[in-house]
């Protein structure tokens, strides 16, 4: 495969999202900026300006109308997707790390940051998706999180739980509507700073990605660890790939010990591991420094990678990759092929 | 094409006479359509052109229909303008922020790690490792064990001649120009069946005209290999390293097809050296790469 690589920032990249149908992809760093790329070509449609920080989050609304995006400059700004333009900025005592919409796109949670003072707090808006609509400014849900700051979110299936990962290596479950945690449980090594959580397709399990060099697959309901997948260097982010069984892990050492090891010892890949089997099952190089956001295609087709060197390349898998499979998964569809035809 | 009315084609007589007779120049008759039996259609149609004439236009058209299912919200996004630092980007995409990257194999595989280890220490290195182990470095004048560069009788002796243009993989001396042309036709004879150009036959006293040039013009054409029954599957960077054990790999041309990607079967190495295009000629030609036996010889130099 060959991918495509897209130098639209100029610093490292913090997030990168592609929306549901496949077809954008949105990528922010710490450069101020949000790009919106095509995802088949590589094409540049265009950017966000507003920002006067590091943007370290960015997600898309289900239908692809509205984007919304958290930065150092303590704001939540929505911008029109077709536009560029800015709907609407939430101002926070401290940095935004990680927003995300809930499945139908009618809520907006925001993580902001432990410092000056202030607590860690998870917050949640009613948002609507119309680009004319006037947004709230009242937050309907505040979360402090006394022990440990969230560094992660998001909205479970049918929008019921919140889960927030956090500094400390532990995952937390919220009522969704009330905001109430109902579990608090220790998924990585203490102190081990949980640094990505993606969903799988339907919500219902997720990925989480860590320093302590683990991504662990997790039920959204009992916070029960499914799966657990082992990297040789501190993760920074994971994702389920759709239509395939596999995940995607990305990290690699530290970026301020970056200048001390050499590329290959750097460990700058994308590894893919199974999902059933929690084998590795290869690598992809590419990037000049750990990689600090992967993305899957919703459509099962490819997936992106942004890195520290501040490039998003895009892959599109080929051949090899669909047709990829254990034996144990070649033989029961063989079973399944011969007693349909039966 | 077009042709003017005015040279009435008898082709055209059957349909046209009734019609062109009967109406006014204004009156034009309908286009036709007729499909071929090849599955290409012939259009036919009329206009009057600038001259008042009425003119006859036929083309042959072969349609394609390559469907393709796009969600319409899909394609309805590919329709918007750009805008932010993008507005001023013409359509596609633009080669400041838009590159395609070198080709990536991934193909997942369940023993993927203990590939990468067997790539990375090839057997194959190996095996070339355990043969090369006694094989010492020889010198052309005195037979020591030095390079011939080296010889502490330098310049006081002539090199031995034949048997040190024979015994290539021993090592060599740097004189391209004594040794060149008889050692490439050594070579190329030595092989049974492999076509020795004319230039090359009967050995270095027919070459010598060829070589009015000078003996730099055509130093890169001497160190040059041609490798042929290459997996279509090769890398340049695998045949590089193949080729490096012997020498320094000047450049590396490996035939791909434009639109698949995959090789052609054949490659062109360059040395540095000659002789050590020499080593890896003998060397390589037979070696198992891939599935495949390659073929290695010196590239003949174009007519």
């Amino acid at each position: 495969m060959r991918p495509i690589l897209l130098a639209g920032h100029e610093r490292a990249l913090t997030q990168i999202r592609y929306n549901p149908d496949g077809d954008l992809i949105f990528s922010v760093s710490k450069d101020q900026q949000i790009c919106v790329w095509m995802a088949h070509n590589g094409e540049r449609l265009g950017t966000y300006r507003g920002h006067q920080g590091a943007i370290w989050t960015i997600d898309v609304d289900p239908t692809s109308t509205i984007l919304a995006s958290g930065s150092a400059d303590n704001t939540i700004r929505l911008w029109d997707i077709k536009t560029g333009k800015c709907l609407k900025t939430w101002d926070f005592p401290t940095a935004v790390k990680r927003v995300e919409f809930n499945e139908d796109g009618t809520k907006l949670l925001g993580v902001t940051e432990k410092r000056m003072g202030h607590l860690g707090t998870i917050v949640v808006f009613d948002v609507k998706i119309d680009v004319d609509a006037e947004q709230t400014d009242e937050k309907e849900l505040t979360i402090v999180c006394e022990e440990s700051k969230a560094t992660v979110a998001g909205w479970s299936y049918l929008s019921k739980y919140i889960i927030a990962g956090h500094e400390d290596g532990s995952v937390s479950q919220y009522d969704g509507k009330t905001g109430d945690l109902i579990y608090n449980i220790p998924i990585h090594e203490l102190n081990q700073q949980i640094t990505d959580l993606q969903w799988s397709q339907d919500r219902t399990y997720f990925i989480t990605a860590s320093k302590d060099k683990t991504a662990r697959l997790i039920s959204a309901k009992d916070l029960e660890i499914l799966k657990t997948y082992t990297a040789d260097t501190p993760l920074n982010s994971a994702v389920i790939t759709p239509k395939k069984e596999f995940v995607i892990l990305g990290g690699g050492q530290a970026a301020m010990d970056v200048t001390t090891t050499a590329a290959r010892q750097g460990k700058f890949e994308a590894r893919f591991y199974h999902k059933i089997f929690e084998d590795e099952i290869g690598r992809v190089r590419g990037h000049f420094g750990p990689l600090n956001t992967v993305a899957a295609d919703p459509t099962g087709k490819g997936y992106a990678s942004g890195g520290e060197d501040g490039y998003v390349r895009v892959h599109a898998f080929d051949k090899g990759y669909y047709d990829f499979m254990y034996e144990v998964e070649r033989e029961r569809q063989n079973r399944l092929a011969a007693a349909a035809s039966a | 094409m077009a042709a003017p009315q005015t040279k009435h084609d008898w082709a055209d007589d059957e349909e046209l006479d009734e019609t062109t007779a009967a109406t006014t120049t204004t009156d034009l008759p309908p286009p036709q359509k007729i499909q071929n039996k090849d599955g290409t259609w012939t259009i036919i149609e009329y206009r009057i052109n600038d001259e008042g004439q009425k003119v006859k236009a036929t083309r042959r058209v072969r349609y394609v229909v390559r469907r393709e299912v796009v969600n319409p919200r899909v394609a309805e996004r590919k329709t918007w303008a750009k805008f932010g630092d993008a507005a001023k980007d013409p359509p596609g995409p633009a080669p400041d922020t838009t590159t395609v990257g070198e080709n990536i194999i991934f193909r997942p595989s369940v023993n993927w790690r203990k590939e990468a280890k067997d790539e990375a220490n090839d057997p194959n290195a190996q095996a070339m490792k355990d043969k090369l182990r006694d094989k010492k470095v020889k010198c052309r004048i005195c037979n020591g064990e030095h390079f011939t560069a080296r010889c502490p009788y330098k310049d006081t002796m002539a090199p031995i001649g034949e048997a040190g243009a024979a015994d290539v993989a021993a090592g060599m001396g740097d004189e391209p120009g004594a040794a060149g042309p008889s050692s490439v036709g050594a070579a190329g004879a030595g092989k049974k069946g492999s076509y020795v150009p004319p230039a090359l036959r009967g050995g270095g006293a027919a070459a010598q005209g060829d070589r009015m040039g000078g003996k730099y013009s055509d130093r890169d054409d001497l160190a040059t290999l041609r490798v042929t029954n290459v997996s279509e599957m090769a890398e340049e960077q695998e045949l590089r390293d193949m080729f490096e054990r012997f020498g320094r790999v000047t450049r590396v041309f490996l035939a791909k097809d434009r639109d698949t990607g995959l090789a052609k079967g054949f490659a062109f190495i360059s040395f540095a050296d000659r002789d050590d295009a020499v080593k890896a000629c003998n060397k390589m030609d037979g070696f198992g790469f891939r599935h495949l036996i390659l073929r290695v010889e010196f590239a003949k130099k174009a007519a």
